[in-house]
């Protein structure tokens, strides 16, 4: 009863009861920042694949008009670039990066301008659009009953400024 | 003293038991005394098989370039440039053709094939290049080789009546024929109301003697020349180019004269941002050649201005201007 009444051992047992509760909030802390650096990641991934498939121009098409023209391989070209920067994330996929890549919507409006159905965006030059549902392992929600797999849609477009 | 003797015995026993020939040569002496040479060191074996060319083909020591028009007065001549270097390429001959002949490869060539003033395809040879690879030789790309020549329509002015010309020749004293009489250029239409004009050719004229009056036709002034640039040696020119940045991109600067392409005796940049250019100043044979490292203000463009000069018989000697606008654009994201 002493400690009770003591306010060191009130102290004691108040941290005590709600060192679980710190716990988990300081693992779901933790997961969310993890799953930013993730979502960052996944996204300079996507990011760089578009401005990759931007540089594949045809050169036949940009000697015959002068104008830049995206190369017919470019949609091809954003989706190996793709799976190549995820596999550098590979341990933050709840998925292969090749399997991630190949669902990707991904699509190379060769000629400007263009209107993007998905987005609705209207492209005034030759634009490459990846769009795609990235799921991310997320062990710590899935312990907190949420869900372990977190997905993330991903939106990268790129054009020649 | 006993010890002494069995070691000295012992010492002997273990040399007669084990001798050995000294393994000396000599490089002088003959192998008749019985000595043998020792055994030449294996040759190293080759890095890699060697893979002969298959009949027919060869290694490409002259390569490719671009298509070549050029205009000299009446005549214009077709051929291809090369530039001696091996690019580790081989190539075969795959059919010589004449002019207006018709081929299985037409359409296969990378550079095409030209036409005639009058729609026939113009001669030469296609060549099939290989590279060596690990499956042997792979054939890569067809490219044809132009060589032709066709004699222009009328490009000089009316005919000046007889007698008033400066020589005051004779009829038929020129030896120069209504027909062309070149071997390329058999029969080229005549124009309603025009003149063919042939080039000056002292061989014998056609069957049956036929000749006519002498050329006492003058000069017509210089067509003007019409420059243009664009970045294959014969795509059609652009006024203005998007280049990506930091991409070398490579400007022919051209001139036409009429319906012609007329060769470029050199070529200068005036002004403009040339970024990071090989020269700026050429002949007309050398592109310029330029990267971009700095983008140009937003909504706007470098404009080269350049200066060629030509010098042909159609078109005298001149200096001709043009500029070009060149956007420099880079991958960006969008937002």
């Amino acid at each position: 009863m002493n400690a009770l009444r003591d306010d060191r051992g009130t102290a004691a047992i108040t941290t005590i009861a709600l060192l679980p509760l710190l716990l988990v909030v300081l693992a779901g802390v933790l997961q969310l920042g993890a799953l930013r650096v993730a979502v960052t990641r996944v996204r300079a991934a996507a990011d760089l694949a578009a401005l990759v498939a931007v540089n594949d121009q045809d050169d036949t098409e940009l000697a015959r008009s002068g104008a830049l023209h995206l190369s017919g391989d470019a949609a091809a070209v954003a989706r190996e670039y793709l799976a190549r920067e995820l596999e550098l994330s590979a341990s933050l996929l709840a998925g292969s990066a090749d399997e991630i890549a190949r669902a990707a919507d991904i699509a190379a409006f060769v000629a400007a301008p263009a209107f993007d159905e998905r987005t609705g965006a209207r492209y005034e030059r030759p634009t490459v659009r990846i769009a795609a549902e990235v799921p991310l392992r997320t062990p710590v929600f899935g312990a907190l009953v949420f869900r372990p797999v977190t997905t993330v849609n991903v939106l990268a477009v790129s054009s020649p400024r | 003293m006993m010890r002494r003797a069995v070691a000295a015995a012992l010492a002997a026993s273990v040399l007669l038991a084990m001798p050995s020939p000294a393994g000396a040569w000599d490089p002088f002496d003959s192998d008749e005394d019985g000595w043998q040479q020792p055994p030449a060191a294996p040759p190293p074996p080759d890095p890699a098989p060697l893979i002969a060319p298959p009949p027919g083909v060869y290694y490409v020591t002259d390569t490719y370039v671009a298509d070549v028009v050029t205009s000299e007065g009446p005549l214009t001549t077709y051929t291809t440039t090369t530039v001696h270097e091996s690019t580790g390429s081989y190539a075969r001959v795959l059919e010589t053709v004449g002019t207006g002949d018709t081929s299985a490869f037409d359409s296969e060539a990378f550079n095409g094939r030209r036409t005639l003033g009058d729609g026939r395809a113009v001669a030469g040879t296609y060549y099939e290049n290989y590279v060596l690879g690990d499956a042997g030789f792979l054939p890569v790309s067809i490219v044809f080789f132009q060589d032709d020549a066709e004699l222009a329509r009328a490009i000089w002015g009316p005919p000046v009546p007889p007698g008033t010309s400066p020589g005051g020749g004779e009829p038929g004293s020129s030896g120069s024929s209504a027909e062309p009489s070149t071997s390329c250029c058999p029969a080229l239409p005549l124009e309603p109301g025009g003149t063919l004009i042939e080039p000056r050719d002292d061989r014998a004229g056609p069957p049956g003697g036929r000749t006519t009056p002498p050329d006492r036709r003058a000069p017509a002034a210089p067509i003007p020349v019409r420059p243009g640039v664009s970045l294959l040696p014969a795509s059609p020119p652009v006024g203005s180019v998007e280049v990506l940045r930091g991409r070398p991109v490579t400007l022919w600067l051209r001139a036409f004269a009429g319906d012609r392409e007329v060769p470029v005796r050199s070529w200068t940049l005036l002004s403009g941002e040339s970024g990071r250019a090989l020269a700026t100043a050429g002949t007309g044979a050398a592109p310029f050649r330029a990267a971009w490292e700095r983008l140009a203000p937003p909504d706007r463009a470098y404009v080269l201005r350049f200066r060629i000069e030509v010098d042909t018989r159609a078109t005298g000697h001149a200096f001709v201007d043009m500029t070009i606008a060149v956007t420099v654009r880079s991958p960006a994201l969008e937002s």
